[in-house]
């Protein structure tokens, strides 16, 4: 492995379209020989307007436009938004539909997670590790759709409550799948941290210290893989987990090593949590009556979501709609310190670095490589440069 | 640093430097700053105090008949949201750049500036970053005003 700087700078795009991963984005990357030198980044091809739309809808049908804005945390948006409009109207949701509420975040916290772990294990080039983690994702899955009818917009939320209930032949399901994923994530946890060939992709590789996640503005597990406490169900419990507080996860390496450790971990707790809960569960009725206009006020409502802190504003002013909705997702934070991260480490290393702060973005297809000497240039494919990164690490061991 | 305590001290960066204080929820404090050019000088002092990190800026339109565009900056730190609001006239809509002394404002200021159209002074890349390049100059679409120009249909080939 040799860093040597040759002094010529070429620019290697890379995006915006690939129909494997989540979303598009464009990234455009400077490269002096194997080294970044710069990095910017470009997004909005997934953009839909989501926040004007808002304001041309009355409170119900945009809670429905707002689970739509991401496939993988639906649940989490529609949670900030009922959990906001309640505040504004001056209700509060029964605790049984509160307990409800978090245990499907919780679960939908664990599907995420285990999306990530394999797609982060793919980018590394470890498909055994991403077969078997969308496998026991499955689980989850299972869980989810017997609870809510669906897999991934499972629609639990309503202004003043949840749809559905949790009965024994539920519980008792929710338990045995959780059971069996519990043993599946320790042995997870043992193979991140204890792989050699994936420790060398892995370990020491994207760090972020302390201070960068901090002044960076970083959020979610990728903060947390750096040190940094910065978890809104501890710091400001919302809904349930005044009750049921669950334990911070931190790790002090910030590397993609304790970014793999931190999100595992999470999911063990999250399964904690959700036997808690069913434990605890109280009785009483899902749901309570919003009335359909509400006084114009202003709130703040923040949430965890899998990648981090959720914040929501909305504005309300008297009439059936929205006057303001303020959606900032947690990507948008960590993308900033993806693209200082990536300056100074190695191409190769690129699509894991991007892969490991979870981004719901997207994924970059074709990408122009422009050989190091500045006399060939060539298009490569998304999947040419994840081939390229495991060639570089592994040589002919694979 | 605890809730009463955060809000004190952003009572004391901050007060001097706005106009009014209003306290819309227990865990709220919102400045209505005096001047724009308050704005760097606030923003730096809570982050000297390591008072939450800049979680959002929102721009609000308050009406196609007000002349002013309002732009919020929330700060967070455990319960506390603080939140520096600054009017901004629609005739020269314009306000300083946080980047220098944070630089994860940088997607949220561009983002400001192209759905609302009010120039982010001092800011390095101000390209779009979620409307397209091609995106018609002096259309704002988080402006209550904002009209969308609707493509008429292409007639679709009917199969038979």
């Amino acid at each position: 492995m040799q860093k040597k700087m040759t002094g010529e700078q070429f620019t290697v795009p890379i995006g915006p379209q690939h129909p494997a991963l989540k979303e598009p984005a464009h990234f455009s990357i400077t490269v002096d020989g194997e080294i970044v030198t710069n990095a910017f980044v470009r997004l909005g091809y997934a953009h839909r307007g989501i926040e004007k739309a808002a304001e041309e809808r009355n409170w119900v049908q945009t809670q429905y436009l707002l689970e739509r804005i991401c496939g993988i945390c639906s649940h989490i948006h529609s949670t900030a938004y009922c959990l906001g409009v309640e505040k504004l109207a001056g209700i509060e949701a029964s605790p049984r539909a509160q307990a409800i509420r978090v245990l499907v975040a919780e679960l939908e916290r664990i599907h995420s997670h285990l999306l990530w772990l394999g797609v982060a294990a793919h980018e590394a080039g470890f498909d055994t590790l991403f077969m078997y983690s969308w496998r026991d994702r499955e689980s989850v899955m299972d869980i989810l759709e017997g609870l809510s009818g669906n897999r991934v917009n499972y629609s639990a939320n309503l202004l003043g409550g949840v749809k559905c209930d949790i009965d024994s032949a539920q519980d008792e399901a929710i338990r045995k799948g959780l059971e069996f994923l519990k043993e599946r994530l320790k042995h997870y946890l043992d193979i991140v941290t204890s792989d050699a060939l994936f420790l060398l992709r892995t370990r020491g590789i994207g760090v972020m210290t302390r201070n960068q996640a901090e002044v960076l503005g970083a959020v979610g597990p990728t903060a947390r893989a750096s040190n940094v406490a910065r978890e809104i169900r501890v710091e400001a419990p919302y809904s349930m987990y005044m009750e049921i507080p669950p334990i911070i996860i931190l790790e002090t390496n910030g590397d993609l090593e304790a970014r793999f450790v931190v999100r595992i971990k999470e999911m063990i707790e999250s399964c904690r949590l959700i036997n808690e809960i069913l434990d605890y569960l109280p009785p009483g009725e899902l749901t309570v009556r919003v009335p359909r206009r509400i006084k114009p006020a202003e709130t703040i409502m923040r949430v965890e979501a899998p990648r981090g802190e959720l914040f929501y504003f909305i504005k309300s002013n008297g009439t059936d709609k929205p006057e303001r909705v303020r959606v900032r997702t947690p990507t948008i934070c960590n993308m900033t310190s993806v693209v200082k991260l990536a300056i100074g480490s190695q191409l190769a290393d690129i699509p894991v670095i991007l892969a490991g702060i979870d981004p719901c973005f997207s994924c970059n297809d074709r990408s122009v490589l422009v050989d190091r000497r500045g006399n060939k240039a060539c298009i490569w494919t998304w999947e040419e440069l994840r081939q390229y990164g495991i060639r570089y690490y592994y040589g002919d061991r694979t | 640093m605890d809730t009463q305590t955060a809000l004190q001290t952003a009572r004391l960066i901050v007060e001097d430097l706005s106009e009014k204080v209003e306290s819309p929820e227990t865990d709220r404090l919102d400045f209505y700053l005096k001047d724009k050019k308050n704005l760097v000088v606030a923003a730096t002092g809570l982050r000297v105090q390591h008072l939450g990190y800049l979680a959002a800026i929102t721009g609000l339109d308050p009406g196609a008949e007000q002349e002013a565009l309002e732009v919020l900056y929330h700060f967070c730190t455990g319960y506390v949201t603080i939140t520096l609001r600054v009017n901004v006239p629609k005739a020269s809509p314009s306000i300083p750049t946080l980047t220098d002394i944070i630089p994860g404002a940088e997607p949220f200021e561009r983002e400001l500036s192209e759905m609302f159209g009010i120039t982010v002074s001092g800011l390095r890349n101000p390209a779009h970053l979620y409307l397209p390049d091609d995106w018609a100059e002096g259309d704002y679409p988080l402006r209550k005003d904002f009209q969308l120009q609707v493509q008429p249909a292409q007639s679709q080939t009917k199969v038979n």
